[in-house]
């Protein structure tokens, strides 16, 4: 009789488990601004012969963010500016206040489409639930964006495995893993802490006063990797 | 003018803790020289409260004496605004001191790291963690 309640009791806590659905990711979180992904790697970056001389010939004045381009849909996480999570059933939005822009990650199970054309820039993003961790897969990013402000690129090979995991009411840890073979030798991962902000989003323009463009270095990249942020 | 500087204290105080305005939109070190400090002293003559930087324009006498109008950059408003700074917390015709580094293009522009305000205090106003100095 007691073994029968106590197995009871289990069940009911593991189907309350299931019945709870994925964690609640909503909220608006900010990971520490990282314009240099060789530092939280403390290496750095497994460049292929093309990809060493991409880096070594990276021209600043041509960051897509200095002309207000879209970043790209790691830079932007890695952007010093907050982003709201917006989870829905089917899809989770990512509201980002840095260019005021967004990402929608369809969870509906449903695959990368196709024609990948229309999805330059923030590329097409799938999601799963693997337990309690969003897996996001994002391709279809093209070649236009930087991986970072330091100069870092990427080929339209580019493919993001993404990990958003809730570890406690106000931190997510975000793990991203980026795969380009045309660019780098072998795929790099990248963990940062994502932390709940006391704050709203506000409006960002950044065509509204864009003043750097025509101060930015022309010349080919002269600092060591590394050097530049 | 006292909530605005309780308000720029609160600033200070949060550098203290570590929380920085900051900016993604370009590299500090593709614009400007961290070899190059420079100390400016002038009055203001104009405030730009806008995305992606906020920009200060004072009036810097040169060594003749003539008015050189200089573009000092800061970081974004709404970093700023967060850190307790507000549009008007530096005002036409104050007479202010910045800390800041020069662009390489030699141009009269730099990047604010610290503001001294017409009463003495000193409030980080710049990009941080953009690679650049702290101050």
């Amino acid at each position: 009789m007691k073994s029968t309640a106590i197995l009871a009791t289990f069940v009911l806590f593991a189907a309350a488990e299931a019945f709870a659905g994925p964690p609640d990711l909503s909220g608006v979180w900010q990971a520490p601004y990282t314009p240099d992904l060789t530092k939280p790697l403390s290496h750095d970056l497994p460049y292929t012969p093309y990809g060493a001389e991409r880096f070594k010939n990276v021209v600043h004045a041509d960051d897509p963010s200095s002309y207000c381009l879209p970043v790209g849909p790691a830079r932007i996480i890695q952007a010093p500016l907050p982003f709201q999570i917006v989870q829905t059933p089917n899809a989770v939005v990512l509201l980002m206040e840095y260019m005021h822009t967004f990402r929608e990650i369809y969870t509906d199970g449903r695959g990368h489409p196709d024609d990948l054309e229309p999805f330059r820039w923030y590329g097409d993003s799938v999601g799963k639930w693997d337990g309690d961790t969003l897996v996001v897969d994002t391709v279809g990013i093209g070649d236009r964006t930087w991986l970072d402000t330091a100069g870092h690129q990427h080929s339209d090979q580019l493919h993001l495995v993404e990990r958003f995991r809730k570890v406690d009411e106000n931190t997510i840890t975000w793990t991203v893993t980026f795969e380009d073979p045309k660019m780098y030798k072998e795929p790099f991962t990248v963990t940062l802490p994502l932390k709940r902000q006391k704050t709203m989003l506000m409006m960002y323009s950044c065509e509204e006063n864009e003043k750097d463009r025509v101060h930015l270095d022309n010349t080919k990249q002269s600092a060591k990797p590394g050097e530049l942020q | 003018m006292r909530r605005e500087l309780i308000g720029i204290a609160t600033a200070c105080v949060g550098l203290w803790l570590g929380v920085l305005p900051l900016s993604a939109h370009h590299s500090f070190a593709a614009e400007f020289d961290q070899s190059k400090p420079v100390t400016l002293e002038g009055a203001v003559t104009k405030v730009e409260w806008f995305n992606p930087h906020v920009y200060i324009y004072i009036d810097v006498k040169d060594a003749n004496g003539k008015a050189v109008n200089w573009a000092l950059e800061g970081g974004p408003p709404n970093s700023l605004y967060r850190q307790g700074w507000r549009k008007d917390s530096v005002k036409i015709g104050d007479r202010i001191t910045v800390t800041a580094y020069l662009a390489k293009d030699a141009s009269s522009t730099a990047s604010i790291r610290l503001v001294t305000t017409p009463d003495g205090r000193k409030v980080f106003a710049g990009t941080a963690d953009d690679g650049g100095p702290k101050q």
